[in-house]
């Protein structure tokens, strides 16, 4: 392995992805380097959540490959260095190392926040419950939660029940995080507190790929932007060039519609 | 001439009475056992197999959802014994024809349940690296089940009426027991009147039940949640007041 293929978190291959004649993805191709904050922008129904998707493969893509720190998502390599289909077991256990963070946030609503933030470390990671509630509590006042922790999550706010999704997902210390607009299903007032979050947990160096909508947001905290549309990558570029020196029309005018 | 009601001779007569609501217990008592367990077996079965696999349960749901259940429980309680071979007591035959109906009813209860559950909260619990048997087991499950106590407390309050059907075959349940009182003394009105009343303490006891369970395993903080004001949220839904906030369901 090259020097430069170790310091990938990220690689996909010319994925592709259709919902019976509706070609969402295209092909697409991007690599992350390890600590790198991408922030993936696109009309609605571009295809962000379909290509995130694929990365954990909750969708299949009918065709391309995505890697995780070099593991081939989907599949296990033979000792002769052929790849073969993972079965649900092994693909489970690669689906724990990738973070997801869901737009409905989808917590569990039978579960206090706490073990919300619990379960999985007692279910995937085998953990004595105790101590895994600790850790949890730790993870939930990482995001400024820890007195909501018997909380049921119907009592809680959007953007309170968006930062104990976040806190489950970093209770699995994922290789990689994955953000499916995280802020789009909140009341405008509660945007903010999941958006300090994120750029706390991006400063840390994680490696985080996040679609959104939020254009100031990914201004100042992605270290590249990714520009989406009609199911291929259109145009990338580190953040700040992207935004002052759109080089395609296409992007040109998604930002004009979107800044103004 | 003026009608005078005669409770009293309902009363001198009410061991006769409880005699068949004892009867009555048991056979609504084991057929809500044994038709939770075919309900159970029916939904996983109609939840797992192809749908071809499935016809023969979808049948079995339809004809015992869409024939009168006296005929279903004067059929089996005939036919039965001669299908198998077997000798059955008369008792054993009405609770495995009750079970059949009801478990009719709750494999739809239970299937729905499962369905209902958020496609989000399962890929939430896939994301995070859970097995599928551990996402049913942990997820999918508890959820259901607690989201299905009011509709199973529906088909278990409809499993006591049901019995009563019994008295056709001469079980001697509570309204067997009161069509007797009822050929000594010649008072229907009366006894009737007693009889429902026994039969809507049951039915009302086992919604209380349920409502219980609700409160017990409800997804809200305990000092948040007294019995009293669950129970008055519940009540405001069947009258269907205006609904307060509901804080356990989301
Ligand atoms: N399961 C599915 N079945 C059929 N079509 C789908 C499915 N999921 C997504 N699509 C379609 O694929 C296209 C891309 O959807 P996707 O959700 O990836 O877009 P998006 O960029 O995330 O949009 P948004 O900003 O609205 O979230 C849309 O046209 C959508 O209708
Ligand atoms: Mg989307």
């Amino acid at each position: 392995m090259t020097n430069d293929a170790a310091n990938l978190a990220i690689q996909i291959e010319n994925l592709h992805k259709s919902f019976g004649s509706l070609e969402v993805l295209k092909g697409i191709d991007l690599s992350v380097t390890k600590g790198e904050v991408i922030c993936i922008l696109g009309t609605s129904g571009s295809g962000k959540s379909t290509l995130l998707r694929c990365i954990n493969r909750l969708l299949v893509p009918d065709s391309g490959m995505v890697y995780i720190h070099g593991e081939p998502v989907g599949y296990v390599k033979g000792p002769d260095g052929s790849l073969r289909p993972a079965n649900q077991s092994m693909l489970a256990t690669q689906r724990s190392k990738i973070g997801y963070v869901f737009q409905q946030f989808n917590l569990w609503p039978h579960k206090t926040a706490l073990d919300n933030v619990a379960e999985a470390l007692v279910v995937v990671k085998k953990m004595k419950r105790d101590k895994a509630r600790k850790i949890a509590l730790q993870r939930l006042n990482e995001v400024g939660l820890e007195e909501w922790n018997d909380e049921y999550p119907s009592t809680l706010s959007g953007g309170q029940q968006q930062r104990v999704a976040i806190a489950r997902m970093l209770a699995m210390e994922p290789d990689v995080m994955l953000f499916d607009e995280p802020t789009s299903a909140l009341d405008p007032e509660r945007v903010g507190e999941v958006i300090d979050v994120m750029k706390d947990l991006a400063t840390r160096g994680n490696t985080m790929v996040i679609a959104t909508h939020e254009m100031n947001f990914a201004k100042e905290t992605a270290d590249r932007a990714v520009f989406i549309d009609d199911g291929v990558i259109v145009e990338q570029a580190p953040a700040v060039e992207f935004f002052n020196e759109p080089k395609t029309e296409r992007l040109q005018a998604f930002l004009k519609r979107m800044l103004s | 001439m003026e009608f005078e009601f005669r409770f009293d001779i309902v009363w001198n007569n009410i061991s006769i009475l409880l005699e068949g609501v004892q009867t009555t217990i048991m056979l609504s008592l084991l057929t809500m056992l044994l038709g939770t367990i075919i309900g159970l077996f029916v939904a996983i079965i109609r939840l797992r197999v192809r749908r071809l696999f499935a016809i023969p349960f979808v049948i079995y749901v339809e004809v015992f959802r869409g024939t009168p259940g006296l005929i279903q429980i004067v059929w089996i309680y005939y036919c039965l014994p001669i299908v198998t071979g077997l000798e059955l007591s008369a008792f054993t035959s009405l609770v495995i024809a009750m079970a059949l109906n009801v478990g009719a009813y709750l494999s739809e209860v239970f299937r729905a349940g499962i369905q209902a559950v958020d496609k989000g909260h399962v890929e939430a619990a896939c994301a995070l690296g859970f097995k599928p048997t551990q996402i049913s087991r942990r997820i999918v499950v508890p959820q259901a089940a607690y989201r299905m106590i009011p509709a199973i407390g529906n088909v278990f309050v409809s499993a006591i009426k049901l019995s009563s059907l019994c008295s056709v075959l001469g079980m001697s349940e509570l309204m067997y027991q009161g069509q007797l009182v009822i050929a000594n003394y010649f008072r229907p009105i009366e006894v009737f009147t007693v009889v429902a009343l026994i039969y809507l303490i049951m039915a009302y006891s086992t919604s209380l039940f349920m409502m219980f369970l609700e409160w017990k395993f409800a997804w809200v903080k305990r000092d948040k949640n007294s019995f009293w004001g669950h129970f008055k949220n519940v009540s405001r839904t069947i009258f269907s007041l205006k609904p307060q906030g509901d804080l356990t369901r989301d």
